[in-house]
């Protein structure tokens, strides 16, 4: 029973240090003033849900895509459309937003998944531009003017607010929601088939994996879930353009997943914090002397990673002696035979 | 009718740009399997230091040719040899697409540091000068850029096919483990390869110089350009990247004229993503 006990004891110290974590991050707005650095906190999260959206596609699945920005705005122009043509409450807005783009991702990728390796991340990208393309020439979507949402007094019910605390919150609610999906899916057996999909996908169809099926299902979700992310750009800006969707977006959109880790579902989240600060410290403080120097340092950070850290940041920290220090002294994380020890002896319970 | 033949030239004179660049792209995908994402980048620097070269030393654009081709050359195997072969290792795409990302991201904002925003572009005593044939008018420079063009994919052309050097690049292409076993020394090839395709954009770049502006994204959209001559003319095609090239440089020039200027992009897309589909849907029903 003692190895039982010292499995316990990890999980609440586990639990209370994510608690804590948690709680900094709730005690935030209560303590920080500044609407720059709650602005900074907003794109934090939406960037990075943004970017677990992405790692769904790209690092589990392995399908390289570069058009993720372009979901984003299809979700945010259906959003913003639905408002301003028939008045909608936006709420209902987003559920349609998020089921129009996972719509057309399926409709649209399904005949492309024949594609492999560098034609999928070409036709993400050809995609995309269309997209684009397609918004800019067309009345219905306001041109290259953009669509503005209407302006008014806070309300819950409209999505609408003066100050940025009620953003952060659902910003910060989004983000978690969304790992907590990816998480699920990263321990289901869609997780394990869209890894083995990565690793060969010849083989994954070989025992009996069905590939087309799986992608098709990581491509609807991913973009659904870029979809809800451009819904919330669109309230929270309040208004978009086609600009919203140019190639550079879709790179920006990716770097934290690179940057933090594309394995580890908590990579975009690292990156994320990391790498957007450090953009905007860099825009406001030298974008008027050196216009582009936040785009160069964040080019060179993921020059640095990718040349040496190639797993990112999470995957340098989990092989660190940091976490081995952490896990033993703070977590007292018990041996690893331990642990399979009594996950089995729960599996054997449940069993009888 | 005139109007349709001076289209059919602005396609022809255009596409031989898409031809050199895909062709640069071509080879470094042929050989290692990477898609190179910063090529538009390099088509853009290759513009700058002609303009530097033109501005501060006062030498021709065309004159400058060879030397932004051999400083290309350069700043590519450099690329190769410190960035790209030791992640050639790690075998994943993912960090190999974003290195090259990267790259491309460090290259234009680079630019935008060091040069701004602004506009720039080069006017020589003869970029005004056009000359009439029958009912077509054209630009002595982009004339004069389309027979360096030719020169260039022949030269190339000739290299590849009956140099040791193009036979070594062409076997590392077919086989590397083969490669390395008949003693062609690979890391060698790749850096070469590199080289050569960054070279190619940096060619281009300069050729382009008289009569497009030079602004620090200036490349990106011959970037995605090259990529679509790359995957339409087929790997390790020559001949198959300049008709790819030409074909493009035609189809935006025709879709302009007969559908709507602001629709070629969309149509240029929109027939890449079909002829990938349907090309890559007949080659898996043959296995």
């Amino acid at each position: 029973m003692d190895s039982k006990k010292a499995v316990h004891t990890y999980h609440r110290n586990l639990t209370i240090v994510l608690g804590l974590i948690l709680l900094v991050f709730i005690l935030i707005p209560t303590v920080v003033k500044s609407p720059y650095i709650l602005n900074i906190f907003v794109l934090v999260f939406y960037m990075s849900t943004l970017s677990m959206a992405w790692n769904l596609l790209g690092g589990m699945t392995g399908q390289n895509s570069l058009g993720h920005a372009a979901y984003m705005g299809l979700g945010a122009y259906a959003c913003c459309l639905l408002v301003v043509k028939t008045g909608a409450n936006p709420w209902i807005a987003a559920v349609f937003g998020m089921v129009v783009v996972g719509l057309v991702a399926g409709i649209v990728f399904y005949p492309c998944f024949i594609l492999r390796g560098p034609y999928f991340t070409l036709v993400s990208i050809a995609f995309g531009e269309s997209i684009r393309q397609v918004i800019i020439n067309s009345e219905f979507f306001g041109r290259a003017s953009g669509v503005g949402l209407p302006f008014g007094s806070d309300s819950w019910l409209d999505f609408r607010f003066t100050s940025k605390v009620p953003y952060y919150y659902i910003g910060l609610l989004m983000m978690i929601g969304v790992y907590l999906v990816m998480k699920k899916i990263d321990r289901s057996k869609m997780g394990f088939a869209l890894k083995t999909i990565r690793e060969d996908e010849d083989a994954a169809a070989a025992i009996g994996i069905n590939p087309t099926r799986y992608k098709i299902m990581a491509v609807v979700i991913s973009a659904m879930v870029a979809g809800l992310v451009g819904f919330f750009y669109a309230s929270y800006i309040r208004y978009i353009d086609p600009e919203l969707m140019v190639q550079a977006k879709s790179t920006e959109s990716v770097l934290p997943a690179v940057v933090g880790g594309a394995a580890y579902v908590e990579g975009p989240i690292v990156g994320g914090l990391i790498m957007i600060p450090l953009s905007e410290y860099l825009r406001a403080n030298f974008s008027s002397i050196l216009p582009g120097i936040n785009m160069l340092m964040y080019a060179v950070v993921l020059l640095a990673v990718i040349r040496f850290r190639p797993t990112g940041i999470l995957g340098w920290y989990m092989n660190s002696r940091t976490k081995n220090f952490i896990d033993q002294k703070v977590l007292k994380k018990p041996s690893l035979e331990v642990l399979e020890k009594v996950e089995l002896m729960e599996y054997q319970k449940r069993e009888v | 009718m005139s109007m349709f033949l001076q289209a059919c030239v602005n396609g022809l004179l255009m596409g031989g740009f898409y031809s050199l660049m895909g062709m640069g792209q071509n080879i470094i995908f042929g050989v290692m399997k990477i898609v190179n994402f910063c090529h538009g980048e390099m088509l853009m620097v290759g513009m700058y230091l002609t303009f530097i070269l033109y501005t501060y030393l006062g030498i021709d654009p065309y004159l400058a040719v060879p030397i932004v081709a051999v400083a290309m050359f350069c700043l590519g195997s450099v690329i190769q040899h410190t960035l790209i072969t030791p992640s050639l290792g790690t075998k994943s795409f993912t960090n190999l697409l974003f290195l090259t990302v990267g790259l491309g991201l460090l290259l234009s904002n680079g630019a935008l540091v060091l040069f701004g925003s602004e506009y720039r572009s080069i006017r020589t005593a003869y970029s005004q000068t056009y000359i009439q044939m029958g009912p077509v008018t054209m630009a002595l420079p982009r004339l004069i850029s389309f027979g360096v063009l030719i020169v260039v994919t022949i030269a190339l052309f000739a290299f590849l096919k009956y140099t040791t050097i193009g036979k070594q690049i062409r076997a590392v292409s077919q086989n590397p483990v083969g490669a390395e076993v008949v003693g062609i020394d690979v890391k060698k090839m790749y850096i070469l390869t590199y080289g050569l395709g960054v070279a190619l954009a940096g060619t281009a770049g300069a050729l382009l110089t008289q009569f497009y502006t030079i602004f620090p994204t200036a490349g990106a959209s011959f970037g995605f350009r090259a990529l679509i001559v790359v995957v339409v003319g087929g790997l390790g095609s020559i001949p198959g990247a300049f008709l790819a090239g030409i074909f493009l440089g035609l189809l935006e020039t025709m879709s302009a004229l007969f559908i709507s200027p602001s629709y070629s992009d969309l149509i240029v897309f929109m027939t890449f993503i079909v002829i990938l589909v349907v090309r890559q849907t007949v080659i898996a029903r043959r296995k």
